[in-house]
């Protein structure tokens, strides 16, 4: 008797799914501190509002949303995205259509607004040093990959994406307005003379480590990493020369179940006072150009909706056309 | 019965056990069950492992067209070549260390006083037990050039320049190394501790050097626990990829790796599916040649 | 002579000296986890500069660390008991038996080892999507079940090969039947099989990480997905703090149950 009533237990715990309410909606993005500020800051607004509880999820896997999207069991309504992943995916048709009725584009910055995308916030590659591990700080792509003036590691961003292959251009004397289409060749020959210096990061709290430890005392960081980093007591010291920059989307899935709500949901992530308040957490920019009225100066001088002498943007489309392409070969070129 | 009794009549079903065939005590009709007992695992496999993969890896050859395109570019590529290659390499290397260490800490295990033998598993049993992420930055950290190691070394004088131990394959093999010890230590301890010491006595009593004793007799008898453990290592080590990817360089990129760089980053199934079946149908080859070179002693087990 | 460990001579220092720094190699990252938990640094610099207790304090002060730890638990404890059971009766057949295609089966049995988690998890995810087990335990446990068995199988068929099937059959000569003179002859002879069988099926479930980003809901979630994002995202030594913490609880534990098995023998 005992034993049935054990069986009889488990039975029930194992068939207790813990699944969504449909009143919930689910927002999606890469988890840490970064998150904790977006559900903050829009997420718990968006409840306040509205009343639609938002599920957190995550971190975002673009495997995962392809599968979902195939098997129409769509459980993500709103996803933090890389920027030329949304591009590809919407012409991939895995995404829904923006609903611009609900969603004001108008504040929005052009730059990262598509069909099927809007920015969700943009950040920049910026040379970071800590001060007290070297004698000099490099202010200059050139200068990152000068071993003979800097000699030491230097840290780069590991994946193929935007930022490194541009920075590799720019230092070997490309003009900004003549980087694209990338001369992949050319690239690779310049970091070719630094590649036994270089020690690759693959996340951002990893990228922080390195510069902490002085193990790559400097490199190409996101600038909202330093922020933080400078925060916490380590004498970073930031150049915004010639800083490359990249942006996250927010993107619908194609067929996911609150359509309506995630509509709702990004247009008031991307209201000036969202986005704000957004920029102000993370140390990321915003994409809503009356954001910066509303923030404290100070804090908006760390931004680099603020560092635009001499900014680069990369160019989310290209790299969207050619992410594979370009993909193979940075993978390619890393493995030899 | 009484014990006595009881004692003498099992002595005598032993003898009579041994002398016959064990076939001879088991009617003919019992021989389908064996097959029967495999058939709980054999249906959670087919239905949750063989079709759900099997309609994915179909996509390597369906993917963005049918064809072989994906194995071609796949097999045509030095680069992926060199990443296969990579990952059996470190397999092997990591598997090789591993034995080498696992084998002579298992034999101690066995043999030393039970308070010592509890205190290393112990030891053992928690250094397993913390998170593998977890584990794995901590050897990041230490292993740095600016790392803890690196400065003790320096601090004692036994180095001049920080030695590069991680971001390569040395760091690779310290990592992986460190968490599959346990997986060859466990089992070849089982296989030891069940060896009669009687065996060994008798061959020191014909002579038998320590060495000899060593490679003759207790390698040998081992020898199904080491196939066991080495295996297992081999195995885990080809499809591994949190590890190498935060210890070693990008020039001993894994495969699993890149099948996840596929599959999550890249979305590009098709390759994604085409690399995981090489990696599958070279692994089941060598599976295949190990069991006819080794097949018959771990069957005897003697 | 070589199986005593008083009759070794001088190859007992030698065994004992790798064993002892087998044993350092093991606990070393452990130290240093457990030193780094209780450092004012957020960044894992190693002396220091001082120390503190305000991580262990971020552990307790979220509640969903427990959660996913407990989460985590309870799935892995699930997965070993069906792992051991299934892997047991299967490693019978295998052993024991005799019929075409053994080898084949037991080849097929290891493929869940081979290859990579990443293509089982989006195929199992895919799958489950159809059939409604996502974001649920049993799902979670049906995944997690189909990775650790070939660990379980691996382990005990190693230990019933090295079984001296004679012994159990003789116990059947003498009266008992085959299923008893298995449990009390065969099961206790290789329950070192047993339990490398359930300490292998236990941590693989508790580590695995991959597939439980992809069987994970916002209401389920196990540490190492847990563990995985933060390390990503932030590096805090809060993750130091519950690998210790969890040390800490584990060593309680043995200690407890070394205490038992002391009081029960005397």
């Amino acid at each position: 008797m005992k034993n049935r009533l054990i069986i009889a237990a488990i039975a029930a715990t194992l068939s207790v799914s813990t699944q969504v309410r449909a009143e919930d909606m689910v927002f999606t993005s890469w988890g840490g501190t970064t998150q904790d500020v977006q559900k903050a800051a829009w997420a718990d607004k968006f409840t306040e509002t509205s009343g639609v509880t938002v599920l957190q999820d995550g971190p975002t896997d673009y495997g995962k949303i392809k599968a979902m999207v195939e098997a129409a069991g769509v459980t993500w309504d709103v996803v933090d995205v890389e920027g030329d992943y949304a591009v590809q995916a919407g012409e991939a048709g895995l995404l829904e259509k923006l609903d611009f009725a609900i969603i004001d584009k108008s504040k929005l910055d052009p730059r990262f607004v598509t069909d099927y995308s809007v920015g969700s916030f943009y950040y920049s590659f910026v040379i970071g040093c800590n001060k007290d591990a070297v004698s000099a700080c490099p202010k200059s792509w050139a200068d990152v990959f000068d071993t003979a003036k800097f000699p030491g590691k230097r840290a780069f961003y590991k994946w193929s994406a935007p930022g490194v292959v541009e920075a590799a251009l720019l230092a070997d004397g490309v003009a900004p307005d003549k980087l694209y289409p990338l001369d992949l060749d050319r690239a690779f020959r310049k970091l070719d003379t630094i590649k036994a210096d270089i020690i690759w990061w693959t996340g951002g709290a990893q990228s922080q480590q390195l510069l902490a430890s002085a193990e790559a005392p400097f490199g190409s960081f996101w600038n909202g990493r330093l922020t933080a980093l400078a925060a916490t007591g380590v004498t970073v010291e930031t150049s915004w020369d010639q800083n490359i920059t990249a942006a996250d989307a927010l993107v619908v899935p194609k067929g996911a179940k609150n359509k309506d709500a995630a509509m709702k949901f990004i247009a008031l992530a991307t209201s000036a006072q969202a986005q704000a308040d957004m920029a102000k957490g993370t140390g990321y920019a915003p994409v809503n150009l009356d954001s910066p009225k509303l923030m404290d100066p100070e804090v908006a001088k760390t931004l680099p909706d603020q560092q635009t002498a001499g900014q680069v943007n990369a160019d989310m489309n290209y790299w969207a056309e050619n992410r594979d392409a370009i993909g193979e070969r940075w993978y390619a070129w890393q493995a030899k | 019965m009484s014990q006595r009794n009881g004692g003498r009549v099992f002595g005598m079903a032993l003898l009579t056990a041994q002398d016959n065939p064990p076939l001879a005590a088991k009617p003919r009709g019992l021989r389908p069950v064996n097959f029967a007992l495999t058939l709980p695992a054999l249906l959670l496999l087919v239905v949750f492992f063989i079709l759900p993969v099997l309609s994915l890896l179909l996509r390597s050859v369906l993917e963005p067209a049918p064809g072989l395109g994906n194995y071609a570019a796949l097999l045509g590529s030095t680069t992926y070549l060199k990443i296969f290659l990579n990952t059996f390499v470190v397999s092997a290397l990591v598997t090789a260390v591993t034995l080498a260490i696992g084998f002579p800490v298992a034999w101690a295990l066995a043999i030393m006083p039970s308070r010592l033998s509890s205190i290393v598993f112990a030891i053992l049993l928690l250094s397993m037990w913390t998170n593998l992420l977890t584990r794995t930055y901590a050897w990041m950290v230490l292993l740095q050039r600016t790392g803890v190691i690196n400065k003790a070394l320096m601090g004692m004088g036994l180095i001049s320049e920080p030695l590069p131990l991680v971001n390569n394959l040395t760091g690779v093999t310290i990592g992986m190394t460190y968490i599959m010890l346990p997986f060859i230590i466990l089992p070849l301890y089982g296989v030891i501790r069940k060896i009669d010491p009687a065996i060994l006595q008798a061959a020191a009593l014909c002579g038998a050097t320590r060495w000899q004793a060593l490679t003759r007799v207790l390698i040998p008898l081992a020898t199904p626990g080491m196939v066991s453990g080495a295996l297992m290592v081999f195995v885990m080590s080809l499809g591994y990829f949190v590890t190498p990817s935060l210890l070693g360089g990008t020039a001993n990129m894994m495969l699993a790796e890149l099948i996840a760089q596929f599959v999550q980053s890249l979305v590009n199934w098709g390759m994604g599916g085409a690399a995981a079946l090489v990696l599958l149908v070279v692994t089941l080859t060598l599976y295949a040649i190990q069991l006819k070179l080794f097949g018959t002693a771990r069957m005897e087990g003697r | 002579m070589l199986l005593n460990f008083d009759r070794l001579g001088g190859w007992k220092w030698v065994l004992l000296g790798i064993t002892a720094m087998t044993s350092a190699f093991l606990i070393l990252p452990i130290f240093f986890i457990a030193a780094l938990s209780f450092g004012s640094s957020q960044w894992l610099i190693f002396p220091p500069p001082g120390w503190t207790l305000k991580w262990y304090a971020m552990f307790f002060a979220d509640p969903r660390w427990l959660e996913a730890a407990g989460t985590s638990f309870y799935i892995a404890a699930i997965v070993t008991v069906l792992s051991v059971l299934i892997g047991l009766v299967t490693s019978f057949g295998l052993v024991r038996g005799r019929f075409i295609g053994k080898e084949g089966l037991r080849a097929l049995f290891l493929t869940p080892m081979i290859l990579p988690v990443v293509v089982l998890a989006v195929a199992l995810y895919a799958f489950f999507l159809r059939v409604g087990l996502n974001g649920t335990v049993t799902g979670f446990v049906i995944a997690h079940l189909v990775v650790a068995l070939p660990f379980s199988i691996l382990s005990i068929t190693n230990a019933l090969e090295g079984f001296d099937k004679s012994i159990e059959d003789a116990a059947v000569l003498c009266g008992a039947s085959p299923l008893e003179a298995k449990i009390r002859v065969t099961l206790p002879s290789i329950s070192h099989g047993l339990f490398s069988a359930a300490v292998f099926s236990f941590l693989t479930s508790w580590d695995e990480v991959v597939l439980a980003i992809f069987m994970a809901s916002p209401t389920l979630q196990t540490l190492p997905v847990k563990i995985w994002a933060t390390l990503r995202q932030d590096l805090t030594p809060v993750i130091a703090a519950a690998s210790t913490l969890l040390i800490v609880v584990t060593i309680a534990l043995m200690l407890l149950v070394a205490l038992l098995r002391k009081g029960l023998k005397s």
